[in-house]
């Protein structure tokens, strides 16, 4: 995490209110701006206020807002002032910048006949989301995953923000560059979000390994079956399964000889197992193991590995 | 003797003058002609390539348009080292030094200057549609100035010598 990243995001005439937060970059995990109310930062430590000269400061009182027009600086500005460029990411409500960090994008939506989102306007609401990678996440984890060298499909577990994006990404980059357990792999990736590579003009911020191929912005149906019949890959990984579209083209995939690696929302195996687009996965063990992430003391903690029995997994 | 040679200088003088003023004509149209094809080639990148203005000006640069393609490569450059600046002020400082020495009217040079003015729609059809009015203006101005053109330089070549002549009988 380089401050220049926390700079590059604001136009050069803003930028010297900036710089102490930028001066913060490896504690920073999210900066909010909102039309009218003071700037808020989040640190490791808590939550904290920019005012107007660019002082960080405790009080709430003290800290000075952002003005409607100073957004819309910053949006023309992230967007490289060619929002159309970015009309499928604003749609989504966020934008992937250089470095791999997000900006999520709240305003007045304005529909389309059939009910889709057309577009955003009045975008009034931005929160910077500093992206951390942490190399090794999955350490702990890699040895449960490996069947003879052979990469067992997977499914990580975990509720909003334990983490398991973190290790999805983590796992991916460690299978692709090869591990104690086994050689490199080519490794497909179908980055729905650009939540996993965090690619930026097609190129991932994040490390995702050397071997691996990332479809950028694709559904994960269509993108599945895309990588397998474009780039023949060892492993697929996708984040965020939600419907039983989605399984059925994991099934798929795996059918077509592909090793899986997949996270979903949940607190428990069991709670996963009792979701009805679920059910059929689990009675035909497509995953061969479960790793579920949960929060203990606000730190995010691997709670436990299964086996497609549902048993604890040992070393 | 001198007179001859004289009255001969004021003519060749003249006639030049007549000339250069309809090579500028012809210089006006082919700029014209340069710039409504670089504003179409911006259209199509935004409404097909989904490119950013940044890229877009990259590539034009790299299509090397006639003598623009520096100042094309510059905006890209100062828009891409992460120093803030924003796409109005690089846009009009290249613009200006681009369009500085070329023949165009000035409301030719306003319609170029103001493109940044049109962006910040999110649809990128609607957006290269936004752009649809300068294209028009320079396509509209360039169709005049073509049409006008021969009997324009006729003119000027007939009116220079007419006063080279004017300008020999008064010095006689």
């Amino acid at each position: 995490m380089r401050r220049e990243d926390i700079l590059r995001m604001f136009p050069e005439r803003m930028r010297s209110r900036w710089q102490n937060v930028a001066d913060l970059c490896d504690q920073v995990q999210e900066i909010r701006l909102r039309a009218g109310r003071p700037v808020t930062i989040l640190l490791g430590k808590g939550e904290r206020f920019v005012d107007a000269g660019g002082q960080i400061v405790d009080r709430q009182d003290c800290g000075a807002g952002i003005t409607a027009g100073e957004l819309d600086e910053i949006l023309q500005h992230l967007c490289q002032y060619s929002l159309y460029a970015f009309a499928d990411e604003i749609r989504q409500g966020f934008l992937t910048m250089q470095g791999g960090h997000r900006v999520g994008l709240a305003g007045q939506v304005i529909l389309e006949e059939a009910g889709r989102i057309r577009n955003i306007k009045y975008i009034r609401y931005l929160n910077i989301r500093i992206a951390h990678q942490i190399k090794g996440a999955a350490d702990s984890v890699l040895y449960f995953l490996y069947d003879k060298g052979r990469v067992r499909n997977t499914l990580l577990i975990s509720p909003p923000g334990c983490g398991k994006t973190t290790m999805l990404r983590d796992i991916i980059r460690q299978l692709s560059d090869g591990t104690a357990y086994g050689p490199g792999m080519n490794v497909s990736v179908v980055d729905e979000r650009s939540e996993i590579a965090g690619s930026y003009m097609g190129i991932p911020q994040n490390d995702v390994g050397t071997r691996t191929d990332v479809l950028d912005g694709c559904p994960k149906v269509e993108g599945m079956m895309m990588l397998i019949r474009s780039m023949a890959p060892q492993v697929l990984a996708v984040d965020e399964l939600g419907s039983d579209k989605d399984i059925e083209a994991l099934r798929m995939a795996s059918g077509c000889g592909c090793n899986l690696l997949a996270t979903i929302h949940g607190n428990s195996l069991k709670e996963i197992q009792n979701k009805d687009y679920m059910r059929y996965v689990i009675e035909e063990s497509l995953f061969e193991r479960y790793v579920v992430l949960a929060r203990r003391s606000g730190n995010c903690v691997i709670e436990g590995i299964y086996d497609q029995e549902g048993q604890r997994c040992i070393k | 003797m001198y007179k001859v040679v004289g009255i001969l200088c004021i003519l060749a003088g003249c006639a030049g003058f007549g000339n250069l003023k309809v090579r500028q004509e012809k210089d006006r149209i082919r700029h014209l002609r340069a710039f409504i094809h670089i504003m179409r080639r911006i259209q199509n990148e935004i409404s097909y390539g989904k490119h950013t203005v940044p890229e877009i000006c990259l590539i034009i640069a790299d299509c090397g348009e006639n003598g623009y393609a520096s100042y094309f490569k510059e905006i890209h450059r100062q828009m891409c080292q992460g120093n803030g600046t924003g796409l109005k002020e690089t846009w009009k400082e290249q613009m200006e030094a681009c369009l500085r020495e070329l023949p165009l009217q000035a409301e030719e040079k306003e319609a170029i200057m103001n493109l940044p003015v049109f962006l910040g729609l999110q649809e990128e059809n609607r957006q290269a549609m936004g752009l649809e009015q300068s294209v028009e203006l320079l396509t509209r101005k360039c169709r005049q100035a073509e049409e006008a053109y021969d009997n324009r330089a006729k003119m000027i070549h007939s009116v220079s010598i007419l006063a080279g002549l004017l300008l020999s009988i008064l010095l006689l």
